[in-house]
């Protein structure tokens, strides 16, 4: 009877690693789409859009994913298909200047070592996401220097000017 | 000088007083009344297509204020004609006069009071002419320069049925205003 049990804890102590990594994802292929705010003349603020298919070697599904985004954290969004996440940040378009942004994603288990670095406010620079997305931001077009209804009034106005200029050398 | 006795009045007095006359022919009020009723018509297109009215919601006050504007935009024209044709003619006359006589130097057989006739008849028809259609372009350039500037600068912040009628309105309105008077 004790053999058996001293088996039994053998055997869990070697199978335990193998049910705890039953959590992670194991070797994670990743498909992303991304999407920023190209214009600054109908937004008032600038939007960064990650969305990605995650699978996993081990067939995991639906497990909960954290994105890190320059310091700011946010749980990834699951939508209605399997195993598709949606991470999006938003905030003034001068806070969002154009550049590359590292979406670091992490699982439940890195999470909480971010949040533990976090806390303590060491780097987080040297913890291993799962993956990591990049999404480009090209930055945001502001609308034409000159407004075309501007363009348009001088226009006028300088034919009409011109037109003023002759009927005073005519009436002179 | 048209007084109790003399009726009829001669040649050159008719032609002085069409020189004079406010009045203008129809095919120049054919011509006023075309142009006026084209560059009224053009702010229902800027109205339509940029600010977004719909052509036919919008279509009895389109045309109450294309026609209103057609009307004051030929008064401008007709007025703006009448000071400019005195002016030009005057410019033009030294002209005019060398040309014509040039022109008729070897004729024999004409007088010359034939021959002062054919000046002030040729006189009238240039400056008659030219004021028509530089009454035209500044007439239109003018009209133009206030109804985009009403419509898209002074009046931008008001819905676009509003903004067509007061734009419209003031730029024809002032348009005919300015017209009247007779300084540079």
């Amino acid at each position: 009877m004790a053999a058996t049990c001293q088996i039994c804890v053998v055997l869990g102590l070697f199978l335990l690693p193998a049910f705890i990594y039953g959590d992670t994802c194991l070797a994670p292929v990743v498909k992303s789409q991304t999407y920023s705010t190209p214009e600054a003349v109908v937004s008032t603020d600038t939007v960064l859009i990650a969305e990605f298919t995650l699978t996993c070697k081990n067939n995991l599904k639906n497990i909960n994913l954290y994105a890190d985004i320059g310091g700011r954290t946010i749980p990834a969004t699951k939508t209605y298909e399997a195993n598709k996440y949606q991470i999006s940040i938003s905030d003034e378009h001068k806070k969002l200047p154009p550049g590359t942004y590292e979406i670091r994603i992490f699982d439940e288990e890195g999470f909480a070592a971010l949040r533990k670095a976090q806390r303590s406010g060491e780097s987080t620079d040297s913890l291993k996401p799962l993956f990591t997305i990049s999404l480009s931001h090209q930055g945001i077009w502001s609308g034409p220097v000159l407004q075309s209804e501007f363009v348009a009034a001088m226009t006028a106005i300088i034919v009409w000017w011109l037109a003023y200029t002759a009927r005073g050398k005519l009436l002179a | 000088m048209a007084g109790g006795k003399q009726n009829k009045l001669s040649r050159e007095e008719e032609l002085l007083l069409q020189d004079f006359s406010r009045n203008v022919s129809t095919k120049s009020s054919a011509l006023f009344y075309g142009n006026a009723f084209i560059v009224s018509a053009i702010p229902v297109w800027l109205f339509w297509r940029i600010h977004q009215m719909d052509l036919y919601q919008s279509a009895i006050i389109f045309a109450i204020g294309t026609i209103i504007s057609t009307y004051l935009v030929a008064m401008a024209y007709r007025n703006l004609k009448f000071i400019l044709k005195h002016k030009i003619a005057v410019k033009r006359e030294d002209a005019v006069a060398k040309e014509t006589l040039k022109k008729f130097a070897d004729d024999k057989r004409m007088t010359k009071k034939e021959k002062d006739e054919r000046v002030l008849w040729k006189k009238n028809e240039i400056a008659d002419y030219e004021a028509t259609t530089f009454s035209i372009f500044y007439n239109n350039a003018l009209y133009l320069a206030l109804l985009i500037v009403s419509s898209f600068f002074v009046l931008k912040n008001f819905n676009p049925v509003v903004n067509y009628s007061l734009a419209v309105g003031s730029a024809a309105g002032l348009l005919a205003l300015f017209s009247t008077s007779s300084k540079i």
